[in-house]
């Protein structure tokens, strides 16, 4: 069941990839079969929720390539959706930002890559090839940021590939030095790299060795997930690139660089105390929260002001992986309900992008007026994101403050408290100027509905339902999760 | 025997720093380059010396590898670069060559602090090249840092690469195989991509100085 799920997982953004590249020049029916790639990996993901939650362990830890337990199930899940959502508001289906065939081409190919890297990267077992799936991640989306040449997105593109590719190589720097420990205590096993193993025997490794190699790890994929102070390329990139790939990059990929973290967390606290592991990631994050939060009431730009809540949105989940087992619990849930809200709220920029034609926020008035149902999505965007109930974002924001008042973290509940209050009073601001107001002048009023409507209408579902109760399924999914990392 | 294979490891890994220093002492950009060819042969070399006292056929192919791609490949690919934009000249960098020298110094002093716990937990022949590994991590990461142009920066990043290859190869005898394979695709798609990225600088802003890059603020 698993191995079929997985299958189903994989295989159609790796198809849909080849089809893009064969097919030259790039006609509609590649948008279409992206589409039904990307549902098929969906329904799969939803497949491997369901087979992981009876929860057997894998038969030889040491044997297999790919492992799927909840983590990876959950995290799967969020980016199938994610990418699900991308490739339908692609384009070549909608009129999208690019009209140029080769164009529209070079994005089919490098988005259903950057799906099938990103869904490798949460199923891999083995620890150096997650780092491999992840660095491609930066490959595959980097190549799309600059479809649109503008001096702003190559800017953008060249900032992104070099931060990243040399933050990535810091945590690949992490993974040989903690290899090096293991290699010097067991000798050289099979499977040595792979998570289970590395796990198990991470109580005989040395702690002294294990903390700096934890350093490398935590700087190297805290760039790629948009840690403050390596988070220097994240607003550029995140609002250059196609909205459909900033719907990614900003709604999965970071949690992607979480997930690697979290899982090395989990192999450094069974030989370390944990309160060293707890202390970086506390301090990472709430350094992240304060610069996002800082930015976000000085920012003139809508797509940036979305990157750096994700910057914001990020810390906290950073918070939350340090603090216990509520903490962690409040974090996945977190990921989850970020996933949903900024992916949402990207691909509607893109449309309002797309009819205002700037990106700034003192020129976008009367969005109510001009685009009734996306203005009104967008707000609900925005107003989850600032964690208001009853959207989803509210509940995992008060579990994780509260995790941090039962840690005993007090100072860490009230830091959070403010930083919150900071985005949410700087982010409604924002909101209220686009929203209200006349239209400014050569901009056409009133938009067609249509399915694309009914899309988001899924999105909002989910958060609203997440956000009054936590149905059973994703409850039991994210508290196998938190097992798996906590024992 | 073993003598003489951690004089060879620890020979190899002083070179490999050494060819990253000249990148902070010149100026022209063809110098980086050769600085680059030597580096990776070096790293080959090492490859292949660790292969044969550990008696291990398949560090053979990693060097093998290392010499196709990063001895032959990457280099002529700089060049065909470095030729295309005409005579650059890092000309006045962030950090003059002075102070990064001295810069450079500190900052494999430090790694031999840090590699200092390593090297108390193992008796391998090769563990005189791990602080020179870490030494060569940093200077390269100082050289993305403090220099301006998009091509001195990329190599930059493949020295970093190279300091982490050296890492694995002194500390772990290799990683395996399969994640040798797609680190070194990874190092190719990851070149490729960037050198596009150089070609659209320079003909977007006209340069390839990356002070250019300051659009986006904020």
């Amino acid at each position: 069941m698993v191995n079929v799920s997985l299958t189903l997982l994989l295989m159609p953004p790796l198809l849909a990839t080849c089809v893009a590249i064969l097919a030259r020049p790039s006609r509609p029916v590649v948008g279409w079969m992206s589409v039904i790639a990307s549902s098929v990996s969906f329904a799969a993901s939803i497949a491997l929720c369901v087979a992981v939650v009876p929860a057997e362990p894998p038969a030889d830890p040491a044997a297999t390539l790919w492992r799927v337990d909840a983590l990876s199930a959950l995290l799967a899940l969020c980016i199938a959706f994610v990418a699900l959502l991308a490739s339908v508001f692609g384009p070549a289906l909608g009129r999208a930002e690019s009209e140029n065939a080769s164009q529209t081409r070079q994005f089919h190919i490098f988005s259903n890559a950057f799906a099938l890297a990103m869904l490798a990267a949460v199923t891999v077992q083995n620890v150096a090839l997650m780092w491999v799936a992840i660095e491609a991640t930066t490959i595959t989306s980097a190549m799309v940021i600059p479809l649109n040449r503008t001096k702003a997105s190559v800017e953008a593109s060249w900032k992104y590939i070099l931060i990243c590719s040399v933050g990535i190589a810091l945590a690949f720097a992490g993974t040989v030095l903690a290899y090096f420990d293991f290699v010097a205590t067991a000798g050289e096993v099979p499977g040595a790299l792979n998570w289970t193993v590395l796990r198990e025997a991470a109580r005989a490794l040395h702690p002294q060795l294990l903390q700096p190699a934890f350093a490398f790890i935590v700087i190297g994929y805290g760039t790629k997930a948009g840690l403050a102070p390596m988070h220097t390329w994240l607003p550029d990139a995140h609002s250059e690139a196609p909205s459909p790939i900033s719907a990614m990059m900003s709604g999965v990929l970071l949690a992607v660089a979480m997930y690697a973290i979290a899982r090395w967390k989990a192999v450094v606290d069974a030989s370390v105390d944990p309160s060293f592991t707890n202390g970086l990631l506390i301090g990472f994050g709430l350094l992240s929260m304060t610069i996002g939060a800082f930015s976000l009431v000085v920012q003139r730009h809508y797509k940036r002001m979305l990157a750096y809540s994700s910057v914001e949105h990020i810390g906290l989940v950073s918070i939350g992986l340090a603090l216990g087992p509520l903490g962690t619990f409040a974090a996945l849930l977190h990921v989850v309900n970020h996933a949903v809200a900024k992916s949402m709220s990207f691909l509607l920029a893109g449309r309002i992008l797309r009819r205002y034609g700037t990106t700034e926020i003192a020129k976008v008035t009367g969005l109510l007026k001009v685009l009734p149902w996306t203005g009104a999505l967008f707000a609900v965007g925005v107003l989850a994101l600032v964690g208001l109930p009853p959207f989803g974002l509210f509940v995992s924001e008060f579990l994780l403050v509260r995790a941090a008042i039962v840690t005993g973290r007090l100072w860490v509940a009230a830091a959070v408290l403010v930083l919150l209050l900071t985005v949410f009073i700087s982010l409604i601001n924002h909101l209220n100027r686009m929203l209200y107001g006349d239209a400014p002048a050569g901009v056409a009023i009133g938009e067609r509905r249509g399915w694309s409507a009914a899309a988001f209408a899924v999105s909002v579902a989910v958060l609203i339902v997440l956000g009054v109760t936590l149905p059973r399924p994703i409850a039991t999914l994210i508290d196998l999760s938190v097992r798996g990392l906590i024992p | 025997m073993d003598g003489t294979f951690s004089q060879l490891v620890m020979l190899g890994s002083s070179g490999m720093l050494l060819t990253a220093l000249i990148v902070l002492w010149r100026k022209g950009i063809p110098a980086y380059v050769t600085a680059y060819r030597w580096q990776a042969w070096l790293l080959a070399a090492i490859t292949g010396t660790v292969a044969y006292y550990g008696r291990d056929p398949r560090l053979y192919w990693v060097a093998a590898l290392l010499l196709a791609l990063k001895g032959a490949a990457i280099p002529a690919l700089l060049g065909t670069m470095q030729r295309r934009f005409g005579a650059q000249r890092e000309a006045t960098p962030y950090v003059n060559t002075e102070t990064s020298l001295v810069i450079a110094s500190l900052l494999v002093l430090f790694a031999y602090v840090l590699a200092r716990p390593w090297m108390a937990v193992t008796d391998l022949p090769t563990r005189q090249g791990l602080p020179l590994a870490l030494g060569l991590l940093f200077v390269s990461l100082f050289i993305v840092v403090s220099r301006k142009k998009a091509i001195t920066q990329v190599i930059g990043f493949l020295m970093l690469e190279n300091a982490i290859a050296l890492l694995a190869a002194v500390g772990t005898r290799g990683v395996p195989l399969l994640v040798e394979l797609g680190v070194f695709l990874d190092a190719l798609m990851g070149f490729l991509v960037m050198q596009i990225f150089v070609y659209h600088i320079h003909e977007t802003f006209n340069t390839i100085d990356v002070e250019e890059l300051a659009r986006l603020r904020h």
